[in-house]
């Protein structure tokens, strides 16, 4: 854990910044995760140390897409890749954030950061160097699909943040794709606001490569009749961990999550979900689906809690899981915290393998096993997919996962 | 429209086992040290295996630190502070019911329970707890005459020895958790029932539990064995009287069901709750275990909690045998200032193993309610299946329920179902109570009966009765 140690040590970054002075002054006194918490969280400590074994590389190669940018309105932008842009348009703008308002909004909020569960945004803060922080204000309609990269390189760590903020009445679709690479550790911090009547497609595509580790951060917050929508997918990591906090800052807001999680070998990936309503009449509607095969092992922990002010709050949780081997693992957490009494919340959960009667109706119409598994799988697999905003004709999602599978 | 102060009005009512008996106890000096657990044990007249087996539990518990995991609030309980010997002075052996105190079957009878022989047409054999000793235990010859053992653990200890040897501390170890540690170091009383091959217990089974004193705990321990292809139902009620301080009761539960045979055991939970404020109340921490040791084994918990200040117990099951089933009924009521933790855990290590969870939290007043389940699928679980639903009901805006289920599964081949929901007394249906001439008070008791429904009829008769009476109780009564 080179980088913990140098963190101890305050010598992890040669000239700091205000905003990494202040994250490595939070760190230093307990530079880990709580091992409670993280025990709570079922993490696999040798996993997440290793996570950690990297040191910092600020000098990225040179990145090239996975796929070619063939929509000519489609904004590109990669993370760290010395991006700019100013586009004002009739209809709408997308202008980057300026350094000072950077600055303030993150110290805004490191202020309400708590150390334990932050911890992942207070690494990412205090490792990343200005270069690759990307703020944007968006505002207006009309405005074309935006696809934002991040990427590790080979044995190393790198951290990105992205901060966005969306002006009322802005509508946009927004991909996000996290790329692994060869023993390397991506930290990603993303913050969005989304303001008064403001909706946001979000999709995030992670996928690695032969152990690459990710952490990923997604910090949202809604205001009053803003809708937010992702659709997420992290498979081929050796560690990942996506955390998602929502918090519905004044209710009225409406939120749809559909995740999923794939491991195979001895990976571990896990999703943590943590949605806050502060204010009456906020909407809830979230899917995550796990699938575990070999040795690897998904977990799930989603939490809702709704205090007192949240009244009249519909919120739904569902945790499909489909187990496919024996040493595989599966672990599911759905849960409810409520105060507010004029409230509509529920949960679900499941836990199974492949349906066999379905399997043996397919298999007497004449398909194959494997073939009749493929088609369940694409139909577990189709209802997360469609949600991510991303053009079928770069991306064909589906036939990724299930070639892979 | 239902009217906030109605249905604030409706939830209250006082407690009615609250008086204490004025009778005169032998109890030992406060505090927890070796020398009293010697005392205990040597008051109990315990072979050595016992005390080894107390200090032991003493010495784990000293190195274990109070569990905080919960987010329970209360506070720091002083352990030196508690009288953990305490029982009423009545001669030396008794031998049948007409020489115990009179003043205790007094108050036995005002809590109900038919303890005296004139009460026989009920038909349950009762085992009475009061503080820290068992005073009495009706019906011994006629189970005798069926081989069931039914008598108070000391008792047990002295006549049944090698069975509390063998199984004792077998379910639920000295050093499960710091609550069970502290029950095995001091534990005073309790039941034991054991059932013998082929035999069908021919009455339900039955202990009350009392608390007197103020300043004693109470540590009882309970051990249930059904040898194969035998059955029981076992039932259990606790009261207290009302004191201004808290009171710990931290009891262990352990059950063990061999090949085919199956445990029934059943709980109506009403300790002092405390006062509005929140003054006083007895702390329930409980671990409550069972083992399916056997194949097609069963065991069933149901559980009517009403009581206490704060409740924190998980009866669970290991499901070991193949074919074993685990069921778990539960209600818990939560009013003023009450917390309660509670749930189960379903343990599933055979193959073909079946668990059912259903459990309902209903929290009215400033309380707080979770649900706090774990489903777990071992490798070797191969065809086992799991359903759970927990549901909430919410009382008043002040009022808190949470579900928290950790469900985890290391086999392909077994499916896990759980759903949760919360919701209000809906106003809709009140309304159309009320508009067919129902009384207010008289529509939500209907409606929070028929919301616990599910778990009543798994209660045994004498219980689903006073169940539905004690919800009643608690929900009905000052609406004027």
């Amino acid at each position: 854990m080179e980088i913990i140690e140098k963190i101890k040590t305050n010598k992890s970054i040669a000239n700091q910044t205000e905003i990494q002075k202040i994250c490595l002054d939070k760190l230093q006194s307990s530079p880990l995760p709580n091992p409670k918490s993280e025990q709570w969280r079922l993490s696999n400590k040798s996993k997440l140390s290793n996570f950690l074994d990297y040191s910092v590389n600020e000098k990225d190669p040179k990145f090239d897409t996975p796929f070619p940018n063939t929509s000519q309105s489609t904004v590109r932008l990669v993370i760290g890749d010395n991006c700019q842009i100013n586009l004002i348009k009739e209809n709408y703008s997308i202008k980057q954030l300026s350094e000072n308002k950077l600055v303030k909004y993150i110290k805004e909020q490191i202020s309400c950061f708590d150390q334990n569960e932050n911890w992942s945004d207070l690494l990412n803060l205090s490792l990343n160097c200005t270069k690759n922080t990307l703020g944007l204000k968006i505002s207006g309609s009309q405005i074309p699909p935006i696809e934002i990269f991040s990427h590790a390189s080979s044995n190393s760590l790198n951290a990105k943040t992205l901060i966005i903020f969306l002006e009322k009445n802005c509508n946009i679709d927004l991909l996000q794709v996290n790329l692994g690479k060869d023993n390397s550790s991506l930290s990603q911090s993303t913050f969005f606001c989304l303001e008064e009547n403001s909706s946001l497609n979000h999709g995030v595509v992670s996928y690695g490569e032969n152990k690459s580790n990710l952490l990923n951060s997604l910090n949202i917050i809604q205001q009053k009749n803003s809708e937010y929508n992702l659709g997420s997918l992290h498979f081929k990591f050796n560690y990942a961990r996506f955390e998602i906090r929502i918090k519905q800052s004044e209710g009225n807001a409406k939120t749809n999550i559909k995740g999923m999680q794939i491991t195979k070998k001895d990976e571990q990936i896990s999703t943590y979900t943590k949605i806050d309503f502060h204010g009456p009449n906020g909407f809830l509607d979230q899917i995550n689906k796990s699938l575990a095969d070999d040795k690897s092992h998904a977990i799930f922990e989603g939490s809702i809690i709704v205090p007192k002010i949240a009244q009249k709050t519909n919120a739904s949780q569902l945790s499909r899981n489909l187990l496919l081997s024996n040493l595989a693992q599966i672990d599911t957490k759905p849960q409810l915290e409520i105060i507010a009494d004029d409230v509509k919340c529920k949960h679900g959960a499941t836990i199974s393998q492949l349906n066999e009667e379905e399997l043996f109706y397919m298999r007497t119409r004449g398909i194959t096993l494997t073939e009749a598994s493929k088609l369940q799988l694409s139909s577990y697999f189709q209802e997360i997919i469609s949600f991510i905003p991303v053009s079928k004709d770069n991306w064909d999602l589906l036939d990724k996962l299930l070639n892979e599978n | 429209m239902v009217k906030e102060n109605l249905v604030k009005d409706v939830v209250k009512e006082p407690y009615k086992y609250g008086f204490v008996t004025d009778i005169e106890t032998e109890k030992i000096a406060k505090g927890l040290n070796e020398d009293i657990i010697r005392l205990i044990s040597q008051k109990k007249e315990e072979p050595k295996y016992l005390l080894d087996f107390r200090l032991k539990a003493f010495k784990k518990w000293q190195k274990m630190k109070e569990p905080d995991w919960a987010g329970l609030g209360y506070r720091q309980i002083d352990y030196q502070d508690i009288i953990y010997y305490s029982a009423p002075k009545q001669k030396e052996k008794i031998s049948s019911l007409d020489e115990v105190d009179p003043k205790l079957l007094e108050t036995f009878d005002k809590l109900g329970i038919p303890l005296t022989e004139q009460k026989k047409l009920t038909n349950v054999a009762v085992d009475a707890v009061f503080d820290s000793v068992s005073i009495a235990t009706t019906f011994r010859e006629e189970l005798a005459e069926h081989g069931v053992i039914f008598c108070s653990i000391s008792e047990a200890v002295k006549n049944h020895s090698d069975l509390i040897e063998k199984y004792l501390g077998t379910v639920v170890p000295a050093s499960d958790n710091y609550f069970a540690a502290l029950n095995s170091a001091v534990f005073s009383d309790g039941s034991f029932v054991y059932i013998p091959k082929g035999v069908t217990c021919p009455m339900d089974l039955s202990s009350y539990f009392r608390i007197n004193s103020g300043d004693s705990g109470q540590f009882e321990r309970t051990l249930i064995i059904a040898e194969e292809s035998s059955s029981v139902s076992y039932l259990e009620g606790c009261t207290a009287p009302m004191f201004d301080t808290n009171t710990l009761h931290a009891a262990v539960v352990e059950l063990i069901a061999l090949d085919d045979a199956s445990i029934k055991y059943s709980t109506v939970q009403n300790w002092y709750a405390g006062d509005e404020e929140g003054i006083g109340g007895i702390f329930n921490f409980v671990t409550k275990r069972g083992k399916c040791l056997g194949k097609r084994s069963k065991i069933s918990w149901s559980q009517v909690e009403t009581g206490s200040a704060i409740t924190w117990k998980y009866p669970s099951c290991l499901l070991l045998g193949e074919e074993s089933v685990g069921e778990f009924y539960s209600v818990a009521l939560t009013n003023n200032l009450q917390q309660a933790d509670t749930g189960t855990k379903m343990i599933h290590i055979g193959p073909k193993t079946k668990s059912t969870i259903v459990s309902k939290g209903i929290s009215a007043g400033n309380s707080i309610n979770s649900y706090r389940g774990l489903v777990k699928m071992g490798t070797k679980a191969k065809g086992s299946r799991n359903y759970s639903q927990c549901d909430s009901m919410l009382i008043g805006d002040q009022a808190s329920a949470n579900t928290f289920p950790y469900i985890k599964s290391q086999q392909p081949n077994s499916e896990i179902e759980h759903e949760a929901s919360t919701c209000r007394i809906s106003e809709d249906q009140l309304f159309y109570l009320q508009s067919r001439g129902i009384e207010f008070e008289e529509a939500v008791s209907m409606m929070v009966s028929g919301f616990c429904r599910d778990v009543f009829n798994q209660l045994p008769m004498e219980f689903a009765a006073e169940a539905d009476k004690l919800l009643a109780l608690k929900l009905e009564g000052s609406v004027g």
